[in-house]
């Protein structure tokens, strides 16, 4: 019996295996495809062509384009809020609620277009590059907004400053400035307290990313500088003393 | 329960404003600061705003929950309604009956937490609404809810019901009690209208 089964289990796993089998499988579905289209004739022919370019292989239709979103206008704040109005006065409380968020979400994208026109135009320079500018409001939290803008000089130099919540650098500044004292002694320091503008810094290196100069500013909000391919420590010191941080700090309403 | 009283009290403890409900107040004094440009002052005060109309739409909350749960009486003198500013949003709690049997309610309304908390609760491969001897998941008037029950150490179990809404989660803590206790406690909340309000 033994003798049986084995020598079969080989064959099955043979055929199961047989690396050229997917190929056999491939040819034998083309030719049945060029048998099937001959007999359908001219007729069908141009609609298998036509439904080619709008299936993909797996038959689903692929998008070939269309008009997009269109960029609505931020939330008009004035509306909003008599809206949250009419919806209170209404015993609405929901409706009132969406509306005052909304109103926030109107309130924040402004301050954010307000403080992105008041930043420089031109950094060590570095052109900015507007395509770039974000505003993002997350609705939640103490100031809860975050500004980004990019200068580069379209080749390899490039900085982003990033306005307001960041949750990505909260936990190296709460421990550089909100704990005990903590300050690197090796060889190759990579994280170090500075200065900028009288505000209290902290400037890191690492060779995949350049710098990183961070300035915690009053309650909840920082600026960061990313800065890549920038040459030393001083070159970022100097882009990031271009910048108002005070004009900054009194529009985000920080003390 | 240790881990749920915890994060309560975190709860509780934690970014607390003490919203006067004066929501005509602030949403004027945004209408203000708007008109004359100051804009950050326009937005502190819609954030009131916010905080207010969270005070308010809890004791709302409050007024639909049943004045009593099978035979355990509200203690409408520990009624609470909290918003907080920041991720945890507003937190409502009505307790009923005597320390010996005791039934809570706790709402946690328009958290972003939560959000991830019930893609977690609705994803079973993660472990949220699973079945094993101590979880379950049951309906509720037609909302999918998790039941858990914790051993009292008397014999009797501690049961909690969790029901997830969109950005809030409304859960039911009933202490020594039979799991059809529970449920038909659950079954006296009126879930229609606090979601209808609280989302």
């Amino acid at each position: 019996m033994k003798k049986i089964v084995l020598p079969m289990l080989v064959l099955c796993g043979m055929l199961v295996y047989k690396p050229c089998e997917a190929q056999l499988l491939k040819k034998i579905k083309d030719k049945v495809n060029q048998v099937a289209n001959k007999t359908t004739g001219n007729n069908d022919n141009t609609q298998t062509s036509q439904t080619d370019n709008t299936t993909s292989n797996n038959g689903k239709p692929t998008n070939k384009g269309g008009a997009g979103l269109k960029n609505t206008p931020p939330p008009d704040v004035n509306q909003q809020m008599t809206d949250a109005e009419k919806a209170y006065d209404a015993n609405k409380y929901s409706d009132a609620r969406y509306s005052i968020q909304q109103a926030l979400i109107g309130v924040e994208i402004q301050l954010g277009r307000e403080l992105l026109k008041s930043l420089p135009s031109e950094v060590n320079g570095l052109p900015k590059d507007t395509t770039q500018d974000k505003v993002v409001s997350t609705q939640w939290g103490w100031a809860n907004m975050t500004i980004q803008r990019v200068y580069y000089d379209g080749k390899e130099k490039q900085l982003t400053t990033t306005i307001g919540n960041n949750g990505l650098y909260a936990g190296l500044v709460n421990m550089y400035f909100n704990n005990a004292y903590v300050q690197a002694d090796a060889n190759q320091q990579n994280v170090k307290q500075t200065k900028v503008k009288d505000y209290k810094a902290l400037i890191s290196y690492e060779e995949s990313k350049g710098y990183t100069l961070i300035v915690p500013i009053g309650q909840s909000s920082m600026i960061v500088w990313e800065c890549v391919n920038f040459a030393d420590e001083n070159e970022v010191m100097n882009a990031a003393a271009q910048f108002d941080i005070d004009g900054i700090k009194k529009k985000l309403g920080e003390q | 329960m240790k881990h749920t009283t915890l994060f309560f009290a975190f709860i509780f403890f934690t970014t607390i404003v003490f919203a006067q409900t004066d929501f005509k107040g602030e949403v004027a004094t945004a209408k203000t600061s708007y008109t004359s440009g100051k804009l950050e002052d326009a937005h502190f005060a819609l954030q009131q705003a916010l905080g207010d109309l969270d005070i308010i739409i809890g004791k709302e909350v409050l007024k639909l929950l049943p004045t009593q749960l099978d035979s355990l009486n509200a203690n409408t003198n520990s009624d609470n309604v909290t918003a907080n500013v920041g991720f945890i949003g507003a937190t409502i709690h009505r307790d009923y009956g005597s320390p010996e049997k005791k039934a809570e309610i706790e709402i946690i309304s328009n958290s972003p937490l939560l959000g991830t908390l019930n893609a977690f609760l609705n994803t079973p491969l993660i472990g949220g609404m699973m079945r094993d001897e101590n979880n379950k998941t049951v309906k509720v008037q037609g909302y999918k809810a998790r039941l858990e029950r914790t051993d009292a150490g008397n014999g009797k179990f501690n049961y909690k019901l969790d029901v997830p809404f969109s950005s809030s989660l409304l859960t039911l803590n009933v202490d020594n009690s039979a799991e059809s206790e529970i449920l038909g406690m659950a079954n006296k909340i009126p879930f229609q209208d606090v979601a209808k309000l609280i989302q």
